[in-house]
């Protein structure tokens, strides 16, 4: 996961090494993933997130599709 | 509140990692925690299979205990205590996030390398730039090093 300083900076990256387009967040959209993702990583009673609680967690940031789909 | 000995040693590992800026050795833990080292040693595979920490492919130090990165990388988060290095930006944002406390993201674009800050500043961010995810999130853990 990388920053750019705008979209066409990612277009020019793209070109230049060959790489697929990916999926494109907002500094906002990152953080409020960020959030809910890291927190909580240093509690006793942190645990990994189950399938359908990722799932949940990033369709309740709007994180949808085939990109953020989470199964085969 | 009693915990299981993988969890105590996720815990004095992060601990440490925070305290330190670096992850303490698979030599110092258990010297840290009083604890046989193949015990803490068994303990570190376990949260490697389970996906909390990445391990070294021969060393088997840490690597990565998300969102923290045991090397430098460019994207660095500093606090007024300290610096940490996150594996990529969103790992820096996680840092901050886990943190809770003011810091800054020093990094830059990833095309041109014009150098950026993302600041966090009383619990708000202060929002430079896009990020880009090259990697569908199904792929993530295949390689979670080149992701």
């Amino acid at each position: 996961m990388l920053l750019f300083r705008a979209e066409e900076h990612i277009e020019n990256w793209r070109r230049q090494w060959n790489q697929p387009r990916g999926a494109t967040l907002t500094i906002d959209q990152a953080w409020r993933l960020a959030n809910a993702w890291y927190p909580n990583k240093m509690d006793p009673d942190w645990r990994r997130a189950t399938l359908d609680e990722t799932e949940a967690l990033l369709a309740n940031l709007g994180l949808t599709g085939p990109f953020w789909n989470l199964r085969n | 509140m009693s915990i299981d000995f993988d969890t105590a040693v996720r815990l004095a590992l992060y601990e440490e990692f925070v305290r330190t800026s670096s992850p303490p050795t698979a030599e110092r833990l258990p010297t840290q925690m009083q604890r046989p080292a193949d015990e803490v040693r068994g303990a570190l595979e376990r949260l490697a299979q389970g996906k909390a920490i990445v391990l070294q492919p021969e060393s088997r130090e840490v690597l990565m205990a998300n969102p923290l990165c045991a090397v430098p990388t460019p994207f660095r988060v500093r606090t007024l205590e300290r610096s940490l290095f996150g594996s990529c930006v969103w790992d820096g944002l996680g840092i901050m996030a886990m943190l809770g406390s003011d810091s800054v993201l020093d990094t830059s674009c990833a095309c041109c390398g014009e150098a950026m800050t993302i600041q966090h500043r009383g619990g708000a961010i202060l929002p430079a730039g896009v990020i880009h995810f090259a990697i569908p999130a199904k792929r993530w853990w295949e390689n979670i090093v080149f992701t």
